[in-house]
């Protein structure tokens, strides 16, 4: 891929970087299919039951069929809403974390693109999907969408902050923004190289944060299920209500990305005698386990109430980021120079 | 903190524990013994007092009898003997007042159907219908007498 994007772009290259596009999208629309299916029978078994298991063999094709049933679903609009605006919120949502994807690098040659702030890239474009949200809440003409839609706004505002600036430690340590670079810097070979033993106060805020922006339990206030009916997209259905499924599904793709590649270290090996294993395979072991450790913190924990959800992310998240900074700051200052 | 890690190892543990779910319709699903399912009726103890015809809440029982084709004996035999199950609450009261304990319900409670009709059982299926049958019946109507031990 870095030959394709530095070499010209003729008619040629500019299909085959299409065509590397629609491989992604079936990559991840494939990951969604499945990380739902997986979801639904990791909390099953949770919970001493067992997860669907009757739609095609174990159940593997009950995601497929939630799906069919979604798009084969009547398109209501509600009379009195704002009908582009409404059918705008779910395109809008779901843009960014498909864009977002971009900078993930997977090993040292298979990456997409090479953005020298690749951070910064990715958390300006996940703050677009909080306006979609909004958009969502307000386009529907009903006061609990939109209780919904500003709840999330606000919970992912307060979140987005901590989750900036505890990564900036990872960027003062490795000296660059770019995704690349920052895997590079954890190249020592073993697991204590990678960024979550150095940076564990970031990394713990950043855990937390995360989960918060992905809109999961504990901090699933704005699709509350069973407390605001569903939140800001309570009024859409079929197709439109598959888009913010989808949405949150690329956007735990995206989080368990960027959780590997800065602070799990990416391609590498936990120890160098492993190094025979292909990096692909230790970046793909790391993000399932971080895409259970999503599902499993599901299953254990009960919702956080909005005012304590405010109360952590300002009071606590917040002063401890900043603290990480200082602290990696003179660490840095005095440990190497 | 500390709870919410116990409470990680909890559900970690759960992972493998076995699971409380039955794989019904896979495996069929047994009902406790005293479970009051779709009755079962034996001809040979009827006597035809219509008890159960009076005391259905529902009124669900209909049969009609016909005497004793034995010239010697005496009394009747049971001719026809339909329950309408579109009505029958399955109540139990039929099984409790009869003498013979001729009606006694079973364990069996798979009754769906794709067509009302189905649903009118006659004296033959009723009879036939002898799996799983309630040995406790709470036998009132007959307290000293039982047909069947």
């Amino acid at each position: 891929m870095g030959s394709l994007l530095s070499s010209p772009m003729t008619w040629e290259h500019a299909l085959a970087v299409f065509l590397w596009g629609v491989v992604l999208m079936l990559i991840v629309l494939g990951f969604v299919t499945y990380a739902i299916y997986f979801e639904r029978k990791v909390i099953g078994w949770m919970q001493f039951r067992i997860g669907p298991n009757r739609v095609g063999p174990l159940g593997l094709l009950q995601s497929v069929a939630d799906i069919l049933k979604l798009l084969l679903k009547e398109d209501t609009i509600p009379r009195k809403a704002d009908r582009m605006l409404f059918v705008l919120a779910p395109v809008l949502a779901f843009v960014p974390s498909f864009t977002v994807l971009a900078v993930i690098p997977y090993t040292q040659k298979l990456y997409f693109a090479d953005l020298n702030v690749g951070l910064l890239y990715y958390v300006a474009l996940s703050g677009i999907s909080t306006l979609a949200i909004v958009l969502g809440g307000w386009a529907s003409n009903n006061k609990y969408a939109l209780l919904g839609g500003m709840r999330s706004a606000a919970q992912m505002i307060s979140y987005e902050v901590p989750l900036v600036i505890s990564v900036t430690g990872v960027v003062m340590l490795s000296g660059t923004l770019n995704l690349r670079g920052i895997v590079d810097s954890q190249s020592g070979g073993w697991f204590w190289d990678w960024n979550f033993i150095p940076q564990i106060v970031g990394f713990a805020v950043f855990v937390v944060a995360a989960v918060s922006e992905l809109n999961r339990t504990p901090f699933d206030l704005p699709e509350a299920e069973s407390e605001l009916v569903a939140g800001y997209h309570v009024e859409y259905s079929g197709f439109r209500f598959a888009f913010f499924m989808l949405t949150e599904y690329v956007y735990v793709y995206a989080i368990a990305g960027l959780t590997t590649t800065l602070f799990l270290g990416g391609w590498h090996a936990p120890a160098p005698f492993l190094d025979f294993v292909p990096g692909i395979v230790w970046f793909a072991l790391k993000f399932t386990f971080i895409v259970f450790f999503l599902f499993w913190l599901r299953a254990t924990m009960p919702r956080i109430r909005v005012d304590q959800l405010m109360g952590l992310g300002w009071k606590v998240l917040l002063p401890l980021s900043l603290a990480n900074v200082f602290i990696t700051a003179a660490c840095i200052e005095l440990f190497q120079r | 903190m500390k709870g919410m890690l116990k409470g990680m190892g909890v559900t970690l543990k759960a992972l493998t524990a076995p699971k409380v779910t039955t794989s019904y319709p896979d495996a069929p699903y047994l009902m406790p013994e005293r479970y009051r399912g779709i009755q079962h009726f034996e001809p040979d103890l009827c006597i035809v007092c219509n008890q159960c015809a009076r005391v259905c809440p529902t009124e669900c029982i209909t049969l009609t009898g016909k005497p004793n084709p034995d010239p010697d004996k005496k009394g009747k035999v049971i001719d026809t003997f339909d329950l309408n199950f579109e009505i029958c609450i399955l109540c139990d009261l039929c099984t409790e007042v009869c003498p013979t304990e001729a009606i006694v319900m079973t364990g069996n409670f798979e009754l769906a159907a794709y067509s009302r009709d189905e649903l009118y059982k006659d004296k033959d299926w009723l009879t036939n219908n002898d799996t799983r049958v309630r040995l406790d019946n709470n036998n009132i109507g007959a307290p000293q007498r039982g047909g069947k031990g």
